[in-house]
């Protein structure tokens, strides 16, 4: 995927053309929607903000500049919303427990082996440190590059780089804790 | 040694880059490739919405963007922005307002992010500045600054103004004509002056958590007001007026004060608009009318509209085949006249008849129009060769002093039935300099240079300035363009307020998105011609029209090349295709001609190309001119249903077949945006029906407006646009009656028979065979040729 929209999709949304907003939905919707709900933890939760974040980006558009990546500003719309749905449920980003890591020594048995369910997932992203999930969400659920995610968090690559290492590296040590259900 | 999140993030982008997820782990430490799997596997984990889902969201989505939708496909007119409504919020607030129940908590997704562009339907491209956020609550920055905005000291004096400023409690901000600006509160409200408007800022605390305090009072203008939801219930934004005062909470409206009444238009959310100890519930897509002294009238569902004036009466106009009510409350900005194309806006009456607001001239009557730059190869009595092409010349003809055979001459005028080219002027050009010019709104004015809406021109001994300009004042400015890139003006005029300002320079491309060209920001629409392959760097010619809000609209960009000297430009309609002959000039196309699709016998386009040594026109592109009586959208309630026939709660009938366009689920009760336009047979047609809410059931019918607010009907033909301001006429071969309440006149088009009645200020004729009839005047000049006045 590459990092820039094509332009004349987001021009042609900026001009209020419905096919080109259509088209950036279809686009994207799946991405956010894997990105939200894995800071979520709720399904239907996620769900409306999905929509949320395009109806804002609707009246967002006109002061959307090219130069930036298209999907890290978008990104940045549903990391807002975020925000404004803890600061409205009263609610902190999750627990934040922080995760026991354990690394590859704990298990012979490789990740690859398992079936890695969405559900199991959710259950051990939800054990991470908000900034770390946040990076492993960007990264790996809804596929934006290192460039986008150090843009759509405003943190240097470095920073995106040592998270998602270290956020992997928890994740691991989580999945391999839980039993694997049949 | 590597560090261990680059050399993971290095085995990423390997797996990024397609390579097998085996061949990567392979060559990683063990514990990075089981990390690595683990990133695999996630993109892998697959979280699919159900479709259903998915569908009625896009669905909603794309109703709200269509809702939002300012133009149509070019293939028809363009449309006014439709008006935007919550269907949750009209769930909530229908109801209430009927039955008189206070509000409940209303939401509503923040969605119209952009400035607005006031008193134009066309949403455009605009350069938008970075907005400048105010560091603290008790501040407001102004942002998206145009033309000649002002902000008023501690002392009362008045300084000019630019974006980035900061304003504070007990401030006020006041912008000019062809002016605009924004001021950007703390917790993300906005609210955006209009031309001519002015307001107070009285109290400000935009505390983004915490209650919100902001309280303004407009004092003239328009202003649109985006107001951020706020949880606390004390939160307070208010927008008080010499008659009237209107409270918000998280919403957008708008809101309009004029000499004779003040009116609030919402677009989403609810506004309590108050007077006199009397309060109405303003809901999305509705207005209300407060005059001074009286309560405010019962809100009403809102329509608006552009399109060509097609009649003009005593109490009534006709535009894009719908009447519209005028009334002394009635503001008429330009002097519309029969054949010009207005955008109208107004409120629909219980009856279905629609009151206009605000008619706003876009733009006069289509005529058949050259334009070109070339050389003089031959000069007769009645006919000139100009770049091998014959050009009449009579008596009307404006002829710069001094032109000779050689001389390079920009030639203007009409375009006969016969496919001759009739000029109106002739001005001699400078080798090398490209003519200017363009209208805008002084802002400086010193001894070589003025600024004006942002654009500095240089003047010199030669430059004739209209005696009398000051700054705030509209101008036009012509001149040319200096082999350095100035602008050196050879002439300032003055204009009166409300004419639809143009310009055209040619210059050097700094950016393309947004454009600008030697430093002047251009906005952009889907209407707006651009050349192909344009890159930074690039010489072109820029040409459009100035909007009310002071940005520059193009209309066309055009690469300014060795041949443009001999380029030729010309707006008519199409007698024939294949061959193409328009306005009675054939026109050579080939390959690389651009052609507009769906260009039929008859429609008005306009010609861009070259004129070969032969004089034949050769075609660059032919485009095609929306002309069409034009368009109105309408907010309505169907309340039956009956087979393919629907009925209205404005009381129309509409029957449903393929050429209407259905969006969204149409049902009893269903709240809908029709959208209509005036077919070629001068017929209504409804083009698209937008179901933007299903109300649980129907309304009750609406009780009609009471007549405590009656407003006065003129009985003059057509409604001055107010007392004691201008009248200017450009267009040509117009017949006009025109009535004057202390109207200042001038005339500068050619060929005109005007009747004055009433009393006029001064009346000044420039044009040329000009027939100008004044029943009283305080003054009349004649300065041009061959007029018949007839005083008083």
């Amino acid at each position: 995927m590459s990092d820039r929209e094509p332009s004349t999709v987001v021009t042609r949304a900026q001009r209020g053309e419905v096919d080109a907003i259509g088209a950036l939905y279809d686009q994207h919707q799946e991405a956010i929607f894997r990105y939200l709900w894995a800071r979520l933890g709720e399904r239907q939760a996620a769900e409306d903000l999905t929509g949320d974040v395009f109806m804002r980006m609707i009246g967002a558009l006109p002061n959307y500049r090219p130069s930036a990546p298209f999907r890290a500003w978008l990104y940045r719309i549903a990391r807002n919303l975020l925000i404004d749905h803890y600061r409205r449920h009263a609610q902190s980003p999750l627990p934040l427990t922080h995760a026991e890591v354990r690394t590859a020594e704990a298990d012979p048995i490789t990740l690859a082996e398992h079936t890695l369910t969405i559900e199991r997932l959710h259950r051990a992203l939800a054990q991470l440190e908000e900034a770390q999930r946040e990076v492993v969400a960007l990264r790996f659920l809804s596929g934006l590059s290192l460039q986008e995610t150090a843009a759509a968090l405003d943190k240097t690559e470095a920073a995106i780089k040592a998270l998602q290492h270290r956020g992997l590296a928890a994740l691991r040590g989580l999945l391999m804790e839980e039993p694997v259900q049949s | 040694m590597t560090n261990p999140s680059d050399g993971l993030q290095a085995a990423l982008t390997r797996l990024e880059a397609g390579e097998p997820l085996e061949a990567v782990t392979a060559t990683l430490p063990a514990e990075d490739a089981e990390l690595l799997k683990l990133a695999s596997a996630m993109r892998a984990t697959q979280s699919p919405r159900a479709a259903g889902a998915v569908r009625a969201q896009r669905q909603t989505l794309l109703r709200s963007a269509q809702a939002q939708r300012p133009a149509l496909p070019s293939a028809r007119p363009a449309w006014v922005l439709p008006v935007a409504i919550s269907g949750a919020f009209i769930a909530v607030a229908f109801a209430a307002f009927l039955s008189l129940a206070a509000l409940g908590a209303l939401w509503w997704w923040n969605s119209r992010g952009g400035d607005p562009v006031a008193q134009n339907p066309t949403r455009v491209a605009t350069s938008t500045p970075i907005a400048a956020a105010p560091s603290n609550p008790r501040e407001a920055t102004l942002n998206a600054a145009r033309g000649l905005v002002e902000v008023q000291a501690g002392d009362g004096t008045w300084a000019t103004a630019s974006g980035g400023a900061v304003v504070e409690a007990r401030q006020r901000v006041r912008t000019g004509a062809l002016s605009s600006v924004t001021l950007a509160f703390y917790d993300g409200s906005r609210a955006r002056l209009g031309p001519n408007s002015e307001i107070a800022v009285d109290t400000l605390d935009a505390q983004r958590s915490g209650a919100r305090v902001i309280q303004l009072t407009q004092v003239s203008g328009d202003s649109d007001h985006d107001v951020a939801k706020s949880a606390e219930a004390n939160s307070v934004y208010e927008v008080n007026t010499p008659s009237g005062a209107g409270r918000a909470k998280g919403t957008q409206f708008h809101v309009s004060v004029t000499a004779l009444a003040i009116r609030f238009d919402v677009s989403e959310g609810a506004v309590d608009v108050s007077n006199v100890n009397v309060t109405v519930v303003v809901i999305a897509g509705h207005s209300t009318v407060v005059v001074i002294g009286q309560p405010p009238a019962p809100p009403l569902p809102r329509f608006s509209g552009e399109g060509e004036v097609q009649e003009i009466n005593e109490a009534a106009w006709r535009i894009a085949g719908q009447t519209v009510l005028v009334n002394a409350g009635t503001l008429i900005l330009g002097q519309p006249q029969v054949g010009d194309r207005v955008l109208f806006e107004g409120r629909l009456q219980p009856d279905g008849s629609k009151i206009a607001d605000r008619l706003t001239l876009l733009s006069r009557r289509l005529t058949n129009t050259f334009r070109f730059i070339g050389t003089v190869e031959a000069i007769g009595a009645e006919a000139w060769t100009i770049s091998g092409r014959t050009v009449r010349v009579d008596a009307a003809t404006v002829i710069e002093p001094g032109i000779a055979v050689s001389d390079t001459v920009e030639a203007s005028g009409e375009v006969a039935a016969d496919g001759a080219l009739v000029a109106t002027r002739l001005d001699r050009l400078e080798p090398e300099l490209e003519p200017f010019s363009l209208t805008g709104v002084v802002q400086s004015i010193a001894a070589t240079a003025w600024s004006v809406s942002g654009v500095t021109v240089t003047v010199e001994v030669s430059t004739t300035i209209e005696a009398g300009i000051v700054v705030s004042d509209v101008v036009e400015v012509q001149g040319v363009v200096l082999a350095d890139g100035t602008r050196l003006a050879r002439s300032i005029a003055k204009l009166a307020d409300g004419v639809v300002g143009e310009f055209e320079f040619t210059g050097i491309v700094i950016s393309l998105d947004p454009w600008n060209v030697s430093g002047v920001p251009l906005a952009t629409d889907d209407d707006t011609e651009i050349d192909d392959g344009l890159r930074i760097g690039n010489r072109v010619r820029v040409e459009g029209r100035v909007l009310a809000d002071g940005a520059y609209l193009a209309t066309a960009i055009e690469r300014v090349d060795n041949g443009a000297r001999h380029a030729i430009q010309f707006t008519a309609r199409v007698q024939s295709i294949e061959p193409w002959v328009v306005g009675g000039v054939t026109v050579t196309v080939d390959s690389k001609t651009k052609i507009d699709d769906d260009i039929e016998l008859g429609d008005w386009v306009t010609v861009k190309g070259n004129l070969l040594p032969d004089g034949a026109v050769i075609a660059k592109k032919i485009t095609r001119v929306e002309a069409g009586p034009g368009c109105t959208s309408l907010t309505a309630i169907v309340v039956a249903i009956n087979g393919n026939t629907l009925t209205l709660s404005d009381g129309q009938t509409l029957t449903l077949d393929d050429s209407i366009e259905v969006t969204g689920q149409l049902s009893l009760a269903s709240v809908v945006i029709v959208q209509m336009c005036v077919g070629e047979d001068g017929g209504v047609m409804v083009i698209a029906i937008i179901v933007i809410f299903q109300l649980d059931e129907l309304p009750p019918t609406p009780t009609p407006a009471p007549t405590a607010t009656p407003l006065p009907t003129l009985t003059a033909l057509p409604p001055p646009p107010s007392t004691g301001g201008s009248y200017d006429i450009r267009g040509n071969g117009e017949t006009l009656t025109l009535t004057c309440t202390g109207h200042t006149v001038t005339i500068r088009g050619n060929n005109n028979r005007v009747t004055l009645l009433g009393a006029c200020a001064s009346v000044t004729v420039r044009g040329n065979n000009n027939w100008v009839s004044v029943q009283s005047a305080t003054s009349i000049t004649n300065t041009g040729n061959n007029n018949t006045v007839q005083g008083p």
